[in-house]
């Protein structure tokens, strides 16, 4: 019987606890006489099946023996117990955490009588490693019964969860914010007005475009945007473009003409820039393009604008440099053909004003005459009689006839009905309108003039008249000089001006 | 000086018609025909008795380039005048000389006479 003793016994002070790795080993050295469990030898069975269990788990166990709670862990608790391991051990657990001491004494009240615990991500600040952190944790709590059936420690499973639980923090934020930045994204392209579109990684396919009502629609996926959107003769000028962008993984940027909503032809400034995956490829292209069709239109109105006006003012050039030419041809009287030219020049710009007013489209033929008139007629009303139907010119005939009405009008001051104080000029047309097409008879008659006496040579002025605004009129143009006074007829046929 | 030429002038800006008469007129030439819109400048390049031709490319908004077409048919040599300058011209008709408005009378002459 003594044999068998002393072989239990050392049994069991070369057995207990059983491997249970670092902490087995630490376990087996500990001087537990100096707590409250006593020397290990003297441990009841009880302590010793449960500090097996502990040991032998791969789950983070601690048991907390005694109305003291001292401390009995495994590894796996080891490594979540930090640097406060080794020290732990045997210690009492109010002391070894505490940081958190009146959780562990809930814990011990409720376990030692009998009762269990269970969080679920129990959220707690510990001072593992020298340094607050906050850590979560599913712990679970059950009493372990001593020899007479009643509590006498508390067997914990504690496993971290802070790593999942942080996991899903970061997933949470970054999924807020995807979910903000496709909300801005949204907005942008509510708020804008351009038409928004996503093209293939090589543009083969548009994925999507929202035309805005300035161009159609592409719902789904389409490989015949190309021909939907562009001309032909504008195809191969975006394809170049096109490629040089892919090529260089950079924006693309053309203004171009395009196919708009209704068929007709419109601008565009459209931009793409491409989305390129971690690996550097390029996953699509997001572009925008704006209707630009309202300033192109100006453009090239302007450009127009600028052309005609160029070719009017080289007209005006060659007109003045006609009219000088003719006016100091053969002349005797220098003072006097200077004084001539300028006359004609500032007719030349009263036609010139009168068409600006116009819109250089066209002009009254009543207008022209009187602003032709207008400088050389005397004050009273009844030396000049200006009277016939409506009658629109062109710009260009209008200014013909400008110029023709300054010659008879000086003529009339220097010689004629207007050279004396009470001669007077009438000035009166009809239109007749035959199966032909409509005539224009127009007569200028001078009375009460000096006496005519016809000239002998014919000058520039009667050229101008005769042989210009014939040929101007496509008519006949003659000038009489009855001794009563000067006379000039037109008959020539009436072209609608804009056709003229 | 050219041998006297018979010329048509078509120009559709009145004073300088004129002018381009009294200049020719002035070089010993006849202007035979003065035309100054498209019309009457076709029927007078199909029927005047001429051997040489003054156009002006653009007749009141017109180009005068079918007056050149009759012209060219009829072997009747011409020069085209304009104030656009050359950019004027129709490319089927670049070959062909362009005075360019305003000119001078020797500008006429050089042109009759490398043209004529």
């Amino acid at each position: 019987m003594d044999g068998e003793r002393a072989n239990e016994a050392a049994a069991h002070a070369v057995a207990f606890p059983v491997g249970g790795g670092e902490l087995g080993e630490l376990i087996r050295n500990y001087d537990w006489a100096s707590t409250s469990l006593g020397p290990i030898e003297s441990w009841p069975q009880s302590l010793r099946t449960a500090t097996d269990i502990v040991l032998q788990s791969p789950l983070p166990l601690v048991m907390l023996w005694g109305s003291d709670g001292i401390m009995i862990y495994n590894d796996p608790y080891s490594v979540f117990a930090g640097q406060r391991h080794p020290q732990l051990l045997g210690s009492k657990v109010l002391e070894g955490w505490v940081e958190v001491a009146d959780f562990n004494a809930e814990v011990m009240r409720v376990g030692l009588a009998g009762g269990t615990l269970s969080f679920k991500d129990q959220e707690l600040t510990l001072y593992r490693n020298n340094r607050p952190e906050q850590v979560w944790m599913d712990l679970n709590y059950s009493p372990v019964m001593d020899e007479s059936g009643k509590p006498a420690g508390v067997l914990a499973i504690v496993v971290e969860t802070t790593a999942v639980i942080e996991a899903d923090s970061r997933r949470a934020i970054a999924e807020a914010k995807v979910r903000e930045s496709e909300e801005r994204f949204r907005a942008l392209v509510n708020a804008t007005s351009d038409v928004v579109y996503r093209m293939s990684p090589d543009w083969t396919e548009m994925r999507a475009l929202d035309g805005r009502g300035f161009l159609t629609d592409t719902a789904s996926p389409s490989v015949a945007w190309l021909d939907e959107y562009l001309f032909d003769d504008e195809q191969t000028t975006v394809l170049q473009v096109v490629k040089q962008a892919i090529e260089a993984k950079d924006v693309f940027q053309l203004e171009h003409r395009l196919r708009r909503a209704d068929g007709s032809a419109g601008w565009t400034l459209s931009r793409a820039i491409p989305l390129l995956a971690e690996d550097g490829e390029i996953i699509e292209w997001f572009g925008a393009a704006s209707d630009v069709t309202a300033r192109h239109e100006a453009e090239e109105h302007l450009r127009l604008v600028i052309n005609e006006l160029n070719h009017r003012v080289k007209n005006n050039l060659a007109i003045i440099q006609a009219i000088g030419a003719q006016t100091f041809r053969n002349v005797d009287d220098l003072t006097k053909a200077q004084a001539n030219f300028v006359a004609r020049i500032q007719a030349l710009a009263k036609a010139n004003d009168l068409l600006t007013n116009e819109h250089w489209v066209d002009a009254s033929m009543q207008v022209a005459i009187e602003t032709a008139l207008q400088p050389h007629r005397p004050d009273d009303p009844s030396r000049c009689l200006v009277e016939g139907p409506s009658v629109r010119l062109s710009a260009k005939t209008a200014l013909s006839l400008s110029m023709a009405f300054h010659e008879l009008a000086t003529n009339a001051v220097k010689y004629g009905a207007w050279a004396n104080d009470a001669g007077k000029v009438s000035v009166t047309w009809r239109v007749d309108v035959s199966d032909t097409g409509r005539q224009l008879h127009l007569e200028w008659r001078e009375t009460g003039g000096p006496p005519v006496v016809s000239p002998q040579r014919r000058g520039f002025g009667s050229r101008l008249i005769e042989r210009g605004l014939a040929a101007e009129l496509e008519g006949q143009v003659k000038m009489t000089f009855e001794p009563e006074g000067v006379a000039c007829h037109v008959d020539a046929p009436l072209r609608a001006p804009d056709n003229g | 000086m050219t041998k006297p030429l018979r010329i048509l002038v078509v120009e559709d800006e009145m004073t300088i018609a004129l002018l381009i008469e009294d200049m020719l007129t002035d070089m010993g030439h006849e202007v035979v025909a003065l035309a100054m819109r498209l019309k009457p400048a076709l029927e007078q390049a199909e029927v005047a008795d001429i051997d040489f031709a003054i156009l002006d490319i653009n007749l009141d908004g017109s180009p005068s380039f079918p007056v050149a077409d009759v012209l060219m048919r009829r072997g009747v040599p011409f020069t085209f005048a304009s104030g656009y300058g050359s950019t004027g011209l129709d490319p089927a008709y670049k070959q062909h000389r362009v005075v360019r408005k305003p000119f001078q009378a020797q500008d006429l002459e050089r042109a009759i006479e490398q043209t004529a």
